[in-house]
């Protein structure tokens, strides 16, 4: 684990400090009007180079950073172990057979074995859909299963459910 | 709108604001070769006390014991290394000035104590809030204020002569030491109610009732002898455990950056130059001490606390600049009735002069710290990780 210095400036903020894997030092300040600043120190007898954020700018950065925001597209194709299962992302083209059709007459559960525990749509996502809900174009559904059984359900997606 | 200039000024010259509202008071105050503009007042004297008020019930605000304990080492060994060092070298140039008695100790207490208000302002502007040494520069200030609470209690003693003996002077510092433990633990205990009464306050009702707090602390506090600083610090500690702080702090900063405006253009007001003369010796005397006792306090706490040399020379540095308590402790050593009426006419001026010259030259010296550790040390010291 990655150590992090956290230190209390009185009448300032809170300082977080870290060394990186290359033995780049790194401080972060979050100071108590909302301000951030980001130092960087190449060499510690230097002036280091110093990144001065406002609460907006920092938040968005750290989402960048932090991976939240363009989590659909970074996580594509990453699995996430849950142990043996497995939870992947699987796109729904507009192509598909299975637009139109409500989850329950998609039957991946019932031929591959893995369930859709939440779908992803930018009008609002779902979590644990009813076997009602209908699929749309470019939805991302979210399953868990065995990581064997992910090319059957793209093989579903593709060519739509068994007769 | 005077402050507001200065405060441009200073931000041209790359200087501290503190220095700026000192000369800008003095300027417009009753000074030789310029024009008075302001004359001090029941008016003015009261800008200055509401600043005092106000400053040091902030400080008392980041007073925790948490967060004492949490940064002990640094606490404790940086403080007292500067309390020996600074604190003993004021006390001899008292001495040396003007022979043992409460006026000497009281010198002591002016040459010693660092701003955090300038200090932690230069960290800011310099870009040094990020360095590793900055722990230890922040942990001597808290120590320092610590340092403060007692002494400003046992300075109001001795200045209105109430007790002059070794035993009693104990007695009062004994006395603020118990009000601070105490504050320290009803404001634990208490801090349930502060909980529960912040979240349901809006902006203004926060800065009424954090008024009334620090001024009623500050009444109380002269009430008891203890001085009206004492008593807003404690005021300040008071809060310091329960979450209203963060709400205070929060929304109220800029009233806290207001009160340290007003607070040392006010000092300026009343500083006369025309008695600065009579004041020089005890300045070049005064002066380098104070500066070379901070470089050398800081540079031996750094490297007890396992900072490189470099780093050391940076601690020194940061610590070199006086301010509001120096300003503080000459205002109750002018007022002192007790106290030697020559030293009562003189302490205000050397006082605004002595944190113009120390704010200045640590402020200079902090921006050359890294070349000055360079230059002093031409080889790079070996990194010793300092775990605290």
């Amino acid at each position: 684990m990655l150590e992090v210095r956290e230190t209390r400036l009185p009448g300032v903020g809170t300082k977080f400090a870290l060394r990186t894997g290359r033995g780049e030092k790194v401080s972060a300040v979050v100071h108590l009007d909302g301000m951030r600043e980001i130092y960087h120190y190449h060499d510690e007898d230097e002036e280091p180079h110093v990144l001065t954020l406002n609460d907006e700018e920092a938040r968005q950065l750290g989402a960048i950073i932090g991976g939240v925001v363009y989590r659909p597209q970074l996580v594509k194709d990453l699995e996430v172990a849950l142990k043996d299962l497995v939870m992947e992302w699987i796109e729904l083209p507009p192509a598909s057979p299975m637009v139109g059709l409500t989850v329950a007459t998609c039957r991946i559960r019932s031929t591959t074995g893995s369930t859709i525990v939440a779908i992803l749509r930018d009008a609002g996502s779902l979590a644990t859909p009813h076997p009602d809900e209908v699929l749309r174009a470019d939805d991302t559904l979210v399953v868990i299963g065995r990581p064997e059984s992910f090319d059957e359900i793209r093989g579903l997606v593709a060519e739509g459910p068994p007769d | 709108m005077t402050l507001a200039a200065a405060s441009v000024l200073a931000g041209r010259l790359a200087l501290s604001a503190i220095p700026i509202f000192i000369v800008a008071g003095i300027l417009l105050g009753p000074s030789p070769g310029f024009p008075t503009l302001i004359a001090p007042s029941e008016g003015t004297e009261l800008l200055a006390r509401l600043g005092i008020v106000l400053l040091l019930f902030f400080l008392g605000l980041e007073f925790s014991l948490g967060r004492l304990t949490a940064a002990r080492r640094m606490v404790f060994v940086g403080g007292v290394v500067d309390l020996l060092i600074n604190g003993g070298l004021g006390l001899v140039v008292g001495v040396a000035l003007l022979g043992p008695g409460p006026e000497a100790i009281l010198l002591a207490g002016l040459i010693y104590i660092s701003s955090s208000g300038i200090v932690t302002r230069a960290l800011f502007d310099l870009r040094r809030l990020g360095d590793d040494e900055t722990d230890l520069v922040l942990g001597i200030l808290v120590f320092e204020d610590l340092a403060i609470a007692l002494f400003l209690g046992i300075a109001a003693a001795l200045a209105t002569g109430e007790s002059v003996g070794g035993l009693e002077i104990a007695g009062t510092a004994g006395l603020a030491l118990g009000f601070v433990v105490a504050f320290l633990l009803v404001g634990r205990w208490a801090h349930h109610l502060f909980d529960r009464i912040g979240p349901r306050l809006d902006r203004e009702q926060l800065l009424l009732g954090a008024l009334a707090i620090a001024i009623g602390g500050g009444a109380l506090g002269e009430a008891a002898g203890l001085s009206e600083a004492v008593g807003a610090l404690l005021a300040g500690i008071l809060l310091s455990g329960s979450e209203v702080r963060d709400q205070i702090e929060q929304q109220l900063l800029g009233l806290r950056d207001f009160a340290a405006a007003i607070f040392f253009f006010a000092f300026g007001l009343e500083v006369d130059l025309s008695e600065a003369g009579d004041a020089a010796p005890w300045l070049v005397l005064a002066v380098p001490v104070a500066v070379v006792g901070k470089m050398v306090a800081g540079y031996v706490a750094g490297r007890a606390t396992g900072f490189t040399k470099r780093q050391s020379v940076n601690v020194g540095s940061a610590i070199v600049a006086r301010g509001e308590f120096t300003i503080i402790l000459a205002g109750l050593a002018a007022a002192g009735t007790a106290l030697n009426a020559d030293f009562r006419e003189l302490v205000s001026p050397f006082a605004g002069l002595f944190v113009l010259f120390t704010a200045v030259i640590g402020v200079v010296l902090m921006r050359e710290s890294r070349r000055i550790g360079r230059l002093v040390f031409p080889t790079r010291a070996t990194r010793r990780e300092s775990r605290r």
